[in-house]
């Protein structure tokens, strides 16, 4: 299968990137190159409601963590170039990273207020009389151990809601830019015949999966064995779709989707693309 | 190379009859001779007044010019720093790398994009259970956020445990602040969400 880009003649498409990974021997649409396997080729295609054609669905590999098959691959995956093959917008990931980071921040530093420190009540001396300035409180601001003026006051949040679409397109540049960059392998399930840390660290060393490893599946319940062995491992995490975020995207190195996960991403990621009340979203967050 | 001073030296021992190129070269300090048939000869010595009292070949005797004599350069000379003496402590804190892989921070931004991925129905700032809970959601002024806390707070059964000592003080600030806000004129744009 070959995996070069038509020219994309699409209004809506004119942000698709050009598709720079190497091209394999062509052959029918269907058939895939699988190595000698018990199971049959597993190929997932799916039709899209938007499918214009004009753009070529961008294929995956699609793995087991089970290594005591004889072959790791099971098959192809097709997936929808609007959400994998976009542009990267690296001002929109960067605008995320920074709203996640700063919307849920609580500024903990607190300064005392003159009216706060400790004494201050009485006027030290005379208004006139002493040849010294004239003073009120020897907690002003102006005397040494005195309340501070505009300093921080405890409980100072940073919060602010990113526009419903600019956090859309976050999603999809990530999802993008990791695919572009390899670092997205579609699994089947996240089964796996050992519960051992060990083992899970062994398959990602082989298989060059990066030092971190994020895991997601379609529910938030997981398989046992997966569990039990990434609950040790701080480096290799698991997480539901609904948790998935441009934060933990970037911090991970390799994104490990199974099947149903990507499908569901697709889905939501699809619908939020072109919903018909988007308007609705525009407006400033309120309540 | 001879120097001016030899010169000079040699000019003056030079005997007058030479220098004027009178008489017959006769040596230096000619003598008036009585029993000579020669006429007796006059002889002059000038006066000497010396023009010049420094000559090149003193300064080269003196040697080269000592500069900044006396001058102590303060160069560190005990050897390569840090230096540990008597196994005692750097002056600077050790390095302690933050461990990136704790929960919480592995997890960081995890519910993020809930209402995106999600089934629509909870907000990220619904499940923000980092933040204190009458702040979710919330930007403010001092006022406004102590006004929230005392909306929330105050009408509850439940009081909060730690207010960092500043919970007698709270309404005492409030009005303060509500006097000076009243007279300033402030918008008061709440972004909040109970």
């Amino acid at each position: 299968m070959s995996l070069t880009l038509r020219l994309a003649f699409h209004p809506r498409l004119h942000n698709v990137v050009r598709n720079f990974v190497t091209s394999c021997s062509k052959g029918a649409a269907d058939t895939v190159v699988v190595p000698k396997s018990s199971g049959t080729p597993l190929i997932i295609e799916d039709k899209w409601k938007d499918d214009t054609g004009a753009v070529e669905d961008r294929e995956a590999w699609v793995e087991t963590l089970d290594n005591s098959t004889d072959s790791t691959q099971r098959g192809l995956i097709h997936l929808n170039p609007r959400i994998f093959a976009s542009y990267p917008r690296l001002d929109v990931i960067h605008e995320n990273v920074v709203w996640q980071n700063k919307s849920r921040m609580v500024n903990y530093a607190h300064t005392k207020h003159r009216s706060e420190v400790r004494g201050g009540g009485k006027k030290p001396w005379p208004q006139k009389g002493t040849g010294r300035s004239r003073h009120g409180s020897i907690r002003s601001p102006l005397w040494k151990g005195g309340g501070v003026v505009h300093g921080p006051r405890a409980f100072t949040t940073h919060f602010y809601m990113l526009p419903y679409h600019k956090r859309v397109r976050g999603l999809i540049s990530t999802l993008s830019a990791k695919f572009a960059q390899d670092d997205i392998k579609i699994v089947e399930n996240l089964d796996m015949p050992s519960d051992e840390a060990g083992y899970l660290e062994q398959l990602c060393e082989d298989r060059y999966w990066g030092p971190s490893v994020l895991f997601v599946d379609e529910s938030d319940i997981m398989p046992r064995n997966i569990t039990l062995a990434t609950d040790t491992l701080g480096h290799m995490n698991l997480m539901p779709v609904y948790g998935l975020n441009v934060y933990s995207m970037l911090k991970h190195t390799t994104l490990v989707l199974t099947v149903g996960a990507t499908r569901l991403v697709e889905e939501k990621l699809l619908y939020n693309l072109d919903r018909p009340d988007g308007r609705s979203l525009l407006t400033r967050f309120r309540k | 190379m001879r120097s001016l001073g030899s010169v000079a030296h040699s000019v003056c021992r030079a005997s007058p009859l030479v220098l004027r190129g009178c008489g017959s070269g006769a040596a230096a300090g000619t003598q008036h001779s009585l029993t000579s048939s020669h006429t007796p000869t006059i002889t002059w010595t000038p006066s000497l007044t010396s023009v010049r009292f420094r000559y090149h070949s003193e300064k080269l005797a003196r040697g080269p010019l000592i500069r900044n004599y006396g001058y102590e350069e303060k160069l560190w000379k005990g050897g390569l720093m840090p230096h540990i003496d008597q196994n005692k402590r750097l002056p600077i804190p050790l390095y302690r790398p933050k461990n990136i892989w704790t929960e919480r921070r592995a997890l960081f931004g995890q519910n993020d994009y809930i209402d995106i991925l999600g089934s629509g129905e909870l907000h990220p700032t619904q499940v923000a259970y980092s933040v204190p809970p009458w702040l979710r959601g919330f930007k403010g002024n001092e006022y406004q956020m102590l006004l929230r806390k005392r909306k929330i707070f105050d009408t509850s059964t439940r009081r909060l445990v730690h207010t960092s000592g500043r919970g007698h003080k709270s309404l005492q600030c409030d009005t303060c602040l509500y006097f000076v806000m009243v007279a300033v004129g402030p918008k008061l744009n709440m972004k909040c969400q109970l």
